[in-house]
């Protein structure tokens, strides 16, 4: 047994060259390269056949008036689309009305989100249970979510009026009237993906290590020291992923709009995305709705380079 | 390497490229083409096949399958399929297929007004010489077969020599005022009338609104509202001689429409009620919420239901509360048309397009018609209209054979679903409060007319 107070040899040890054994004949000409191709090839297939196809696609068809239903073929239009689009009032109405959607979703999913991590990560019993509640409403199919809650925000059919009203708060129009219906589609969204920003907040703030509070509790620092200088800066940048993720989502909503309001009323709740539907099977205009949707991806591509930018500096913070 | 890792990637994208292209390309129309008026029954298969409607949900769509089951007892190889979707899908689902040239189904079921559309896009089977040759059209009262069955649309409620048939009568519609006949022992017989009985009903009875009638954004559901009070007061939609609609649309009889509308109507409506449609008329009618309602004659078996109505156990004592009558009149009396014609889509085979002009040519029967009528259903031919098989069969089919001679239809373009949408969205507008009525009806015929002159 070696005596570990020996001196060291001035030798090094002796290295022996690792050789990989000869292939089988039969599978000589898989290389390892050819082996990585192969495995990732029906993942790019994929990639290239229902995501890079059909945005090439869209972007022709953006620069045509070509239109899916017609009978006529189509002609050439170059930027005349995107003119229409970016000149239209309508356009710019629907902007406002979705980044006001948009903000006021994700500001409130991202603090009732980190809210509910941060009291399920302090339990001990139950976290798991309660985590799996949580997630329920983001199981849901949105198109379900949007039924049931157009029921249940009826102001004659529906129950959170009748419980309203029996309290004696009133009765308010939340589908009906201008603004609410805004406020409503906010609720709603905020119903199904806080869990969303919740379940990845929880996964930020279970990874903190222990270490961190244990020295801060020697310091006597108070919770909301801890809370600041520790959690916070750890969760914060992982909460900025999740809130990309739904500011994107919040960007083309679409299907709640559909459901719960219809776009009313009036058409005061009709984000981008319920108008490049109406653009694309009302009338078909199919050239015009490509280049609307065009648009949109380049928007939400310029504002997360922005985005992604930010994030890389506090990381390297 | 690299140059290898290009080619391999260059060749992936030409092959998915090529994949897509095949997969995209292609379809089209069937052997529908091949089939004529002449020869349509002797290509009729004895192999079993599926027929297949395509309409959206409700009362008279459950009715075609029991009218498909007794088709079947006459060519037992056939089963006659009827698919449905909700109503705000239904324009959706048949125009989609139509733009893939490819369908599902091969007897769409289209709103009157959906048939410029179909046919400027080339969707569905020209039924011309069928129509000349198997129906005997003076049987049908002759706005139902310009309706539903002609385009261009013919503007004068007659038939259009020159114009060809795409759809023949199927399921004819209007609105029926159902009101609560304790409340109010007479029908009102003029449209202020009318909105007088429905305020002293609502002063008279606490807990109860005056009126109930669409006014949706969806649909064509607002629209018809406007347009009937529009046409009771002496307005019109567009002059389609001059294609105008601005300066017609928002005449003096227009503004006074939209005034009533907005002003007179609308305050009488049930809080929170700016959303609502077929079912949701209904739903206030079962629970004794409204003294008058307003809904499509084909949509009201939902009154009638004693599992869904606090008005009675029975459709009997329902019957005792509930009355139903032809819509008031004012400076015109005309009713808005609704119902659907029945139609070939152009994207099937031989044997279904054989199958779907058998179905229609049985379809002509007055005893089939009158066994639809029994199902529920509205024919269009005048002798089962007024026959006491339909007459008996509902107590609101009365209203329809009442109303049949003043209906009246609004445009049947291609560019409807862009027309219709404007104004729905803006009459819902008006009566939810989101824009003052007049600006609403202004911008409803500016933006209407954009639409018409192809600049939006």
């Amino acid at each position: 047994m070696t005596d570990t107070l020996q001196t060291p040899t001035s030798q090094a040890p002796e290295s022996r060259k690792l050789v990989t054994p000869p292939a089988a004949a039969r599978y000589r000409f898989l290389t390892d390269k050819w082996l990585g191709r192969g495995f990732i090839a029906p993942a790019m297939a994929l990639i290239l056949l229902l995501s890079i196809f059909p945005l090439v696609w869209a972007l022709y068809l953006s620069f045509t008036n070509y239109s899916a239903t017609a009978d006529v073929g189509s002609k050439w239009v170059g930027f005349n689309n995107y003119k229409d689009i970016l000149t239209s009032g309508s356009t710019w109405t629907h902007a406002q009305l979705t980044v006001m959607f948009g903000v006021g979703a994700v500001v409130l999913e991202t603090v009732l989100g980190f809210a509910l991590a941060f009291l399920i990560s302090r339990r001990r019993r139950g976290r798991g249970a309660l985590t799996t509640i949580f997630l329920v409403p983001m199981m849901l199919s949105p198109v379900v979510v949007g039924l049931f809650w157009r029921f249940m925000l009826d102001v004659q059919f529906g129950v959170i009026d009748s419980f309203l009203h029996s309290l004696g708060l009133g009765q308010p129009q939340w589908l009906t009237q201008k603004n609410l219906a805004l406020v409503s589609l906010i609720m709603v969204d905020t119903w199904q993906w806080t869990p969303f920003i919740m379940l990845i907040a929880l996964a930020g703030l279970t990874a903190v290590p222990k270490y961190l509070y244990e020295a801060a509790e020697i310091d006597r620092a108070s919770e909301w020291f801890k809370f600041r200088r520790i959690t916070l800066p750890l969760v914060w940048p992982l909460l900025l992923v999740a809130i990309l993720f739904r500011a994107i989502e919040a960007f083309r909503l679409f299907d709640l709009v559909y459901i719960l309001t219809g776009g009313g009323p009036g058409g005061t709740s009709e984000t981008l995305s319920y108008d490049v539907y109406k653009k694309a099977f009302y009338g078909f205009e199919t050239g015009k709705a490509s280049a609307y949707g065009i648009l949109m991806v380049i928007v939400v591509t310029i504002a997360t380079q922005f985005y992604l930018r930010y994030l890389n500096k506090i990381k390297e913070r | 390497m690299k140059g290898k890792l290009t080619r391999a990637w260059a060749a992936a994208v030409v092959a998915a490229a090529s994949v897509a292209v095949a997969a995209c390309g292609g379809g089209g129309g069937g052997g529908g083409g091949a089939v004529t008026a002449a020869n349509f029954q002797s290509q009729l298969t004895k192999k079993p096949i599926t027929l297949t409607f395509q309409w959206f949900e409700w009362p008279p769509a459950e009715a075609l399958k029991k009218l498909g089951a007794l088709y079947s007892k006459t060519r037992p190889n056939v089963t006659v399929k009827v698919q449905t979707v909700p109503i705000a899908n239904w324009h959706d689902a048949i125009f989609t297929q139509f733009a893939a040239r490819k369908t599902n189904f091969d007897i769409p079921i289209l709103d009157s007004q959906y048939i410029g559309e179909a046919v400027t896009d080339g969707a569905v089977y020209d039924m011309t010489d069928f129509v000349k040759k198997d129906v005997d059209r003076s049987a049908y009262y002759p706005y139902f077969f310009a309706a539903y069955g002609q385009y261009p649309q013919s503007q004068t409620g007659e038939l259009d020599p020159n114009a060809h048939y795409y759809g023949v009568p199927f399921d004819g519609d209007t609105w029926v005022m159902i009101y609560r006949k304790d409340l109010i022992p007479t029908p009102p017989k003029t449209w202020p009338e009318m909105i007088q009985a429905a305020q002293k009903c609502q002063q008279d009875n606490p807990g109860m609104s005056g009126l109930a009638f669409h006014t949706s954004g969806a649909s064509d559901a607002a629209a018809e509202t406007f347009n009937t009070v529009d046409w009771i007061y002496g307005g019109e939609l567009w002059n389609p001689q001059a294609k105008k609609i601005e300066g017609v649309l928002n005449s003096p009889q227009g503004k006074q429409a939209m005034d009533v509308i907005a002003n007179q109507m609308t305050p009488l409506l049930p809080k929170g009620a700016g959303n609502w449609f077929i079912d949701e008329v209904n739903a206030a009618i079962n629970q004794g919420k409204v003294c008058i309602g307003f809904n499509w004659i084909g949509g009201t078996a939902g009154v009638m239901d004693p599992k869904a109505s606090t008005l009675g156990k029975t459709p009997a004592e329902i019957e005792q509360k509930l009355g139903f009558a032809a819509l008031p009149t004012y400076k015109t009396n005309a009713v808005p048309l609704g119902g659907m014609g029945m139609h070939i889509s152009k994207y099937i085979d031989a044997a279904h397009t054989a199958e779907a002009l058998n179905f229609m040519k049985w379809f002509q029967q007055p005893s089939v018609q009158t066994e639809w009528a029994k199902l529920g259903g509205v024919p269009g031919r005048k002798d089962v209209l007024n026959s006491p098989a339909f007459l008996d069969a509902t107590p609101y089919n009365t209203v329809f054979q009442q109303s049949v001679s003043r209906v009246k239809d609004f445009w049947n373009l291609p560019q409807y679903t862009k027309l219709v949408n404007i104004e729905s969205t803006n009459v819902n507008a008006a009566i939810t409060g989101t824009e003052k009525p007049l600006d609403a009806l202004n911008k409803m015929a500016s933006d209407q007319q954009a639409v018409l002159d192809g600049t939006q």
